[in-house]
């Protein structure tokens, strides 16, 4: 080990001096940038260190549940619990056979078991959804929007390359519009406008309101997503399955989507991480999700003036949060992946 | 051409679609007022704002609190007779009067300036309940600056809360004083306080009262100062759809409720000894109609008749409300000034329960 650090020390040491002693033009500037970005680290520690952080770690339940009931709160809890076990099996688990099958599985069972852990019923008391928040509610509209829009995403993509020409046109048309809004207009129109056309007395309610606009939104990129990864797929394998004697519909369900999936699945993670970045626009239409649960807290007059330190706390959750799931994605990937070499 | 027609078809069906949608949502409106769904709901949606300090913010137990906030339990507690069943809806200040006319929440309690256009079925078709709090536009600057007066701002930046009528009234004053200014818009106003605590300008403006409640939270509070110049009158007062005359009228008779309670002498402890006096002396007669033992004033306005002692228990009058979020001891103090009640200077009065 300490040969090791030795070393370490000494290549560190070797490179800084043939950085510095270089005799480039641009030396000058590489020590001045060198120097600048020491000096801004340096300074940004000890902000870090000497700014007075009880407006994070007081309001940590906040920021977790929302207003969620105190008592009840061992049911987020509880479902962060399931989701962090079942991320750590993904990333560390073992290489079981019958785990890989079914990991997709247990992702896909955390969201209905999130609902019903939050929602209540069935033993549980009944929890309004408006006492839903914090970063609770955006892994809820996240996952939920996410589930949802992949089947909606997966149907829109075989429609765009059916052979029935309405059909088709109908969900180009679909993909085309959804594509060209921007979200911020789609959620707009999902928490007011759809209010609107509801006749008095039925509600949706608005945190479904927002995972509907929000699924109406991505599956439209996860469909473009998908028929990527349709077209990547070589069309005699259809032929061959046409030979054998397999139907359309066998033919999207065991050959084209499978594989579609597998290749669309980075894809896909992209737009589960900026969906993950783009929950915090509900912020602005009142939702109390982690961004908006924070700027509530800020108004606490005992907080006043205290932006910097919860953005920092902020950016660096999300941070958290999106690098998990990218290394998750990278996971399921590999075990996905059947005989890599055929 | 045989494609086209089909999607024209297509579009068309879509359209009646949304007609048969549209259609039924206006045709039930007509039947049902907000007041009684409300109360079939047995809960109120209640608009506020949730981040502004003193008025309506979140606590550390995840509830909401403030005056605004304290002026929803009211209302619950005459319409639904409970003041803990409520939903508070957090919006900004640009799609609150979208929330009312779409009808996704009941009323709103939200630091609304009142204004005629405001109030006309040609602006945005409200109906304002009285005002809840008088309060009058204002400039903040750092005392080190040397800036005393609106003149000392000519050519200064000026941080300003957009799509407000902040925005407006400074714009007004500084163009009738032909004095130019550099604004600087934020979305909401904490994020001015921000901009105004970096240095991106010189001066911030919005209501005096929300000045003094950000102040309170500075590091330094002592090195900023409030300009004696006041921009405007602003108004505050609760808000509801304009084609809801029932809900209208509930609203403006809490409100005077929780003034005439305090005019009166009746708050939340003594409450209960009033209504045993008023129940045992027949010859008050216009204490016995304010707390509904006689008269059935309440059942005239869609209410039950002790509505006033529903209130007054569940928050108190408007001075008891007053100085529990901005009072003297709260954490932002605010000097009642034009707030006191109209034998104590101010503005507060209460028509007759009569």
């Amino acid at each position: 080990m300490n040969n090791l650090n030795s070393n370490l020390n000494t290549n560190l040491f070797k490179k800084l001096k043939r950085f510095l002693l270089s005799k480039s033009k641009y030396n000058f500037l590489n020590f001045i940038c060198f120097v600048i970005s020491i000096s801004l680290t340096f300074n940004f520690l000890t902000w870090i260190f000497k700014s007075n952080w009880k407006v994070v770690t007081s309001n940590l339940n906040l920021y977790a549940f929302g207003s969620f009931p105190i008592n009840e709160q061992w049911r987020p809890l509880f479902w962060f619990f399931i989701l962090l076990s079942i991320t750590l099996i993904t990333i560390y688990g073992p290489k079981w056979n019958w785990l890989r099958k079914n990991l997709l599985f247990g992702w896909i069972g955390t969201v209905p078991l999130g609902i019903y852990l939050l929602n209540g019923g069935f033993g549980l008391d009944t929890v309004m959804t408006r006492n839903w928040g914090g970063l609770t509610l955006t892994i809820l509209i996240t996952s939920c929007s996410i589930l949802f829009s992949l089947p909606i995403g997966i149907l829109l993509a075989l429609c765009r390359r059916s052979s029935i020409f309405l059909i088709q046109k109908l969900s180009s048309f679909y993909i085309d519009v959804m594509r060209a809004v921007p979200l911020i207009a789609v959620l707009f129109f999902g928490q007011l406008l759809i209010p609107l056309f509801l006749p008095v007395g039925i509600e949706i309610d608005r945190v479904w309101r927002a995972i509907i606009a929000f699924t109406l939104f991505v599956s439209a990129y996860i469909a473009e997503d998908i028929r990527g990864g349709l077209q990547s797929i070589p069309k005699n394998q259809i032929e061959a399955a046409k030979s054998l004697g397999l139907n359309k519909f066998q033919i999207n369900i065991f050959i084209l989507i499978p594989q579609a999936l597998r290749v669309a699945l980075p894809a896909i993670t992209n737009q589960l991480i900026g969906l993950f970045q783009n929950t915090s626009l509900m912020s602005i239409l009142g939702l109390m999700e982690l961004l908006g649960v924070s700027r509530s807290i800020l108004a606490n007059p005992e907080f006043i003036g205290q932006y910097i330190e919860v953005y920092i706390w902020l950016a660096s959750v999300y941070w958290l949060f999106c690098t998990t799931m990218a290394l998750v994605s990278k996971k399921l990937e590999q075990k996905m992946t059947i005989n890599k070499g055929f | 051409m045989n494609l086209k027609n089909m999607i024209n078809r297509l579009f068309f069906g879509i359209a009646a679609f949304g007609f048969l949608l549209t259609g039924c949502a206006s045709n039930k409106q007509e039947n049902i007022s907000r007041l009684s769904l409300i109360q079939e709901r047995d809960e109120l949606i209640c608009g506020v704002s949730g981040k502004i300090p003193g008025f309506s913010f979140i606590e550390r137990d995840g509830n909401f609190k403030g005056l605004d906030v304290d002026i929803c339990k009211a209302f619950a507690a005459s319409i639904i007779g409970d003041s803990e069943k409520i939903q508070f809806r957090p919006l900004t200040a640009a799609e609150r009067f979208l929330a009312i006319k779409t009808g996704d929440i009941d009323l709103l309690s939200r630091n609304t300036t009142f204004t005629l256009s405001r109030d006309s079925s040609g602006g945005n078709g409200l109906t304002f309940a009285p005002v809840v709090f008088h309060d009058g536009q204002g400039l903040m600057v750092k005392k080190e600056s040397g800036i005393d007066s609106i003149q000392g701002l000519a050519n200064k930046s000026i941080c300003v809360g957009s799509g407000t009528t902040t925005e407006q009234n400074i714009n007004d004053t500084f163009e009738s004083l032909s004095l130019p200014y550099i604004p600087i818009k934020y979305q909401d106003l904490n994020q001015v306080v921000a901009g105004y605590l970096q240095g991106r300008c010189q001066a911030m403006t919005s209501d005096r009262s929300q000045l003094a409640a950000a102040r309170s939270g500075f590091k330094n509070a002592k090195d900023h100062i409030i300009l004696d110049d006041v921009l405007s009158k602003e108004p505050l007062a609760p808000a509801s759809d304009g084609s809801e005359q029932k809900l209208a009228d509930a609203m403006r008779w809490t409100v005077f409720a929780l003034i005439a309670a305090e005019e009166q002498g009746i708050t939340q402890s003594n409450i209960d000894d009033k209504v045993q006096l008023a129940k045992n002396n027949p010859q008050l007669k216009s204490l016995r109609r304010f707390l509904g033992i006689d008269g059935g004033l309440g059942e005239k306005i869609g209410l039950r008749n002790d509505f006033v002692v529903k209130v007054i228990k569940a928050t108190g009058n408007y001075g008891e409300i007053y100085d529990r979020n901005l009072g003297k001891n709260s954490d932002v103090p605010i000097p009642r000034g034009l707030n006191e009640i109209y034998s104590k200077g101010g503005l507060h009065i209460s028509p007759p329960f009569n």
